[in-house]
């Protein structure tokens, strides 16, 4: 059964990707994703300069899913590039960059493409940290400027990802309308409280929550996203199981993310889905994943 | 993140602590904990008694360990795992060599299976265990050979069945260029690398894409065969690579 999927001109063995932020720190766990099964692997979230995140408790574990507030800790560009740029993996690569505005973006973007990848992610939605992230991503009218400046000034494909602690997350993704492909969702803005210590679970205060709980809300965004717009998505959001990745699928994904999941079943995860997904089209008597993509919404 | 009443807090040596409490989960030996201190940080701790009451046992060095280390008995101590893999059981004659504080993360072998146990320190003053250990090692001569311990455990040229091995990782990487590998079994070591997750998913104790956290802590000698960042490249908190020597 053939699951290769398309995104953006680009061709990739499965739909089963490593989502951003989750053991993709360092250019041998990207590597060791991809080996074990994954159709691309998105690198950690990389800046101009070197972050050291925040101090640890930087997770928090939770009956559905996890609270995390790394504080997207990251090398700076050169120190990541100096690393990535030996790979012999790099079209199985995406990376991930934030900035400050359309200048930093295009710094970043730039060196990358330089280091001979070709496909970006940008964070426009990470929820913890001052001046990035999310609070770049919830202004439409800079998220379009940005992908504006990237698409007219590199030979990128650009994947915007979007942060679902909006009002109208249709808006933000018509603003990002001149982006390859959108991927769904960040993870949702949230706190965790300690009674017996009465402190906050993670020493940033807030973060962001991942895992199952988020599933209902990440395909929420999918839907109406893939109905309003028609454009290319990712889903991403609480995927533990194939069952989980078809159902993104129905609703327009043509490829998944998996984050969290990686905690509870490890790098199996990825040929556990993409076995899963195979086995489901051939029962259900599919000829291709294509077929089931967007199913539900035509 | 879970917590318990302090049992006890015992000073055995300079700047070392054992604090014990009772957790409520099976640990095994080789395995640790995130200790959180509110307001101060969270930090891995190995379990040198498995038995509860458990206990940690460490060096206070910087702010986190200062804090525990002055906490008394009754008051909350908050932790979760236990997390990582475990040393498996010795076979036949057993040695374990330990650098400084690598010896907590020993404790519940050392104790339960006979063995050599080799000790290395600076100096005198940094003794504990010292009615378990057969030989010991000071940097400065103060007391036992002087010079690492390592370099002790070479000279005595006993044979071993299975070696356990715990401490910085240049001293566990000296061990692992200088050893003759033909003359022991299988060798054991229990690695430490800057730990803020300790689940698996923040890859920030990565070697060559293994995680100590998860993927150990401990690996044997023909794993670390394959990891050529093992005491060679460090991780700051950032992840950027800091080249050793
Ligand atoms: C799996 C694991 C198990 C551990 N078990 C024990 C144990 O049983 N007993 C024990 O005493 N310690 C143990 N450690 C080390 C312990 O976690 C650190 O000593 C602790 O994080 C220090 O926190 P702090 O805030 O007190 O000091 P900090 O203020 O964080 O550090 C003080 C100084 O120590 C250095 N330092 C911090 N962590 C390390 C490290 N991991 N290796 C080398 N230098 C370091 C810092 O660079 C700094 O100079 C373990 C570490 C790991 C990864
Ligand atoms: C520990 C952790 C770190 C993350 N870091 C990033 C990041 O650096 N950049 C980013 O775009 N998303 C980051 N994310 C969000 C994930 O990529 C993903 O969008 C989210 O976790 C939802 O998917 P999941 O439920 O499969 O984890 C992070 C998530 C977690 C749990
Ligand atoms: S401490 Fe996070 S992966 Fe090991």
């Amino acid at each position: 059964m053939d699951i290769s999927t398309v995104i953006a001109g680009t061709r990739f063995d499965n739909p089963v990707f490593l989502a951003s932020g989750i053991v993709d720190e360092t250019l041998k766990s990207v590597e060791r994703a991809i080996k074990s099964g994954a159709g691309a692997a998105v690198t950690k979230s990389i800046g101009k300069d070197e972050r050291a995140g925040y101090v640890p408790p930087i997770i928090s574990e939770l009956p559905t899913g996890m609270l995390n507030a790394v504080g997207l800790a990251n090398p700076g560009i050169d120190d990541f590039i100096d690393e990535f740029k030996t790979s012999s993996l790099k079209e199985k690569i995406v990376v991930s960059i934030f900035g400050k505005d359309s200048e930093e973006f295009l710094e970043l973007a730039k060196k990358v493409q330089d280091a001979g990848f070709t496909t970006i992610e940008l964070n426009l939605s990470c929820p913890h940290v001052k001046g990035y992230g999310s609070e770049v991503g919830e202004d439409p009218e800079l998220v379009e400027e940005i992908i504006k400046e990237l698409k007219s000034k590199t030979n990128l494909k650009v994947w915007a990802k979007l942060t679902p602690n909006v009002t109208h997350i249709v808006d933000i993704a018509k603003a990002a309308e001149r982006a390859d492909a959108l991927v769904l969702i960040n993870t949702v803005k949230a706190i965790g409280v300690n009674i017996w210590a009465r402190k906050f679970s993670l020493t940033n205060g807030i973060g962001g929550y991942s895992g199952p709980g988020i599933k209902p809300i990440a395909l929420r965004a999918v839907y109406d996203v893939y109905k309003e717009t028609g454009k290319e998505l990712i889903g991403v959001g609480g995927i533990t199981t194939y069952e989980d990745a078809i159902e993104f699928m129905l609703l327009g994904a043509k490829a998944i993310q998996v984050g969290t999941a990686i905690y509870y079943k490890d790098f199996k995860i990825f040929n556990e889905i993409s076995q899963g997904i195979m086995n489901y089209l051939e029962m259900e008597g599919f000829g291709s994943l294509q077929e089931i993509i967007g199913l539900m919404v035509k | 993140m879970k917590f318990s009443n302090i049992v006890s807090v015992k000073k055995i040596g300079r700047d070392f602590f054992e604090i014990s409490f009772n957790i409520d989960s099976e640990v095994r030996a080789g395995q640790f904990l995130m200790v959180w201190v509110p307001g101060v940080k969270e930090i891995p701790m190995s379990v040198s008694n498995l038995k509860n009451p458990i206990t940690i046992s460490f060096k206070a060095i910087g702010e986190t360990t200062k804090r525990l280390s002055a906490m008394r008995p009754g008051d909350r101590i908050f932790y979760r795992g236990p997390y990582g893999n475990t040393y498996p059981d010795p076979k036949g004659k057993t040695a374990y060599v330990a650098g400084g504080t690598g010896i907590a993360s020993l404790l519940p072998l050392i104790s339960a299976y006979p063995g050599d146990v080799y000790y290395g320190m600076r100096t005198a003053e940094d003794i504990v265990y010292k009615n378990l250990v057969n030989f010991v090692s000071t940097d400065d001569g103060s007391m036992g050979f002087k010079g690492n311990v390592v370099d002790l455990f070479i000279r005595e040229k006993r044979k071993y069945d299975t070696v356990f091995v715990c401490g910085p990782e240049p001293m566990m990487k000296y061990f692992h260029d200088k050893i003759n590998r033909n003359e022991y079994g299988n060798i054991y070591y229990s690695l430490e690398r800057l730990m803020k997750c300790g689940v698996g998913i923040c890859d920030s104790c990565s070697i060559n894409g293994f995680r100590v956290c998860r993927d150990g802590t401990v690996f044997d000698h023909e794993q670390l065969n394959i990891m050529d960042e093992f005491g060679t490249v460090r991780r700051a908190e950032s992840g950027r690579r800091i080249f050793l020597k």
